[in-house]
């Protein structure tokens, strides 16, 4: 009976990581051209929210959250294209605001260290195995 | 040849534990992310005065002397507590303050400086937020300082407490 009880249990926190993905955009902040609101949708999932820090504007509820979904719709039925779009809030908010950083040579450091990491480890590993067989 | 192989893995993990240990040690909040207006021109703006039917331009209030903006509203808690150090700013070193109302009932607004006291030399209205988009503002109350050329010099995220207003006025003093 236990373990019926604890599989039932393991079964709903399984089905709870099925629907993790919840978005936070409202009705009526959905725009009528399908091709804009998906455009709206991939620059907001690539937004960080800037109160929440850990989430995408597309998935927070924060009120600034919320703004800055409004205004990135209102610049794409202005007819802005995507780069003006991340250039604008870049701008004001740095490249903080992007949940994916850039590749320049401020974050040199951030995109190479693991791939710098990962090949120190493998020669210790390499040169360790070869000492290993010798013996 | 194998102490080298012990010694690099061990040197490195106790530089990346000792930068942690120094992030962990000093006083930072680590969830303020640093102005990405900082030292350059004030985002041009114009909107509604609180006081008056006048409109505000950035243009004319910002480049001739040191002024503070700071992001506030009546919903705020925070902002009640900082209102205090604005004050003093104002009456004390004399320096001009803009006052930005962020998303809030302008009635209330004006009710509110009745009873604490206008630091302000003028108030614009924000309601729907995009002055302090523009100004790259996160979380009210937010204070910045602006220069005798209208260049953004510091940005204060959060209330002002003792210890800000006195971090403020010693760059105050390093900007005159």
């Amino acid at each position: 009976m236990k373990n019926k009880n604890f599989i039932i249990i393991i079964i709903f926190i399984l089905i709870q990581f099925c629907f993790n993905s919840c978005y936070a955009v409202e009705p009526n902040e959905i725009l009528k051209n399908k091709e804009q609101e998906e455009r709206a949708r991939n620059i907001s999932k690539n937004i960080r929210c800037m109160i929440c820090q850990n989430q995408s504007i597309d998935e927070s509820s924060a009120p600034l959250a919320k703004d800055l979904r409004i205004l990135i719709r209102e610049k794409i039925k202005s007819g802005k294209k995507d780069e003006e779009i991340y250039k604008f809030l870049t701008d004001r908010y740095g490249d903080f605001i992007l949940l994916k950083p850039p590749f320049k040579p401020d974050t040199l450091a951030l995109w190479l260290l693991p791939f710098i990491f990962c090949i120190i480890g493998l020669f210790i590993i390499i040169v360790n195995n070869k000492k290993s067989k010798k013996l | 040849m194998k102490n080298l192989l012990f010694k690099i893995p061990t040197i490195l993990f106790l530089f990346i534990l000792s930068v942690f240990l120094y992030l962990l040690i000093i006083d930072r909040n680590p969830s303020e992310v640093p102005s990405n207006l900082l030292n350059k021109n004030t985002p041009k703006f114009e909107a509604k005065s609180l006081f008056n039917n006048k409109k505000i331009f950035s243009n004319k209030e910002f480049g001739n002397e040191l002024v503070i903006v700071n992001f506030f509203a009546t919903w705020c808690k925070p902002c009640r507590d900082e209102h205090v150090f604005i004050q003093n700013f104002a009456d004390e070193k004399k320096i001009k303050i803009i006052g930005i109302n962020y998303k809030d009932d302008p009635k209330k607004a004006v009710q509110w400086l009745k009873k604490l006291g206008n630091p302000y030399s003028n108030v614009a209205i924000d309601r729907k937020g995009e002055i302090a988009i523009d100004w790259g503002v996160y979380g009210i109350p937010e204070t910045f300082l602006i220069n005798s050329d209208a260049i953004i010099k510091y940005r204060h995220v959060g209330p002002i407490t003792e210890s800000i207003y006195k971090k403020i006025n010693l760059i105050i003093a390093k900007i005159d």
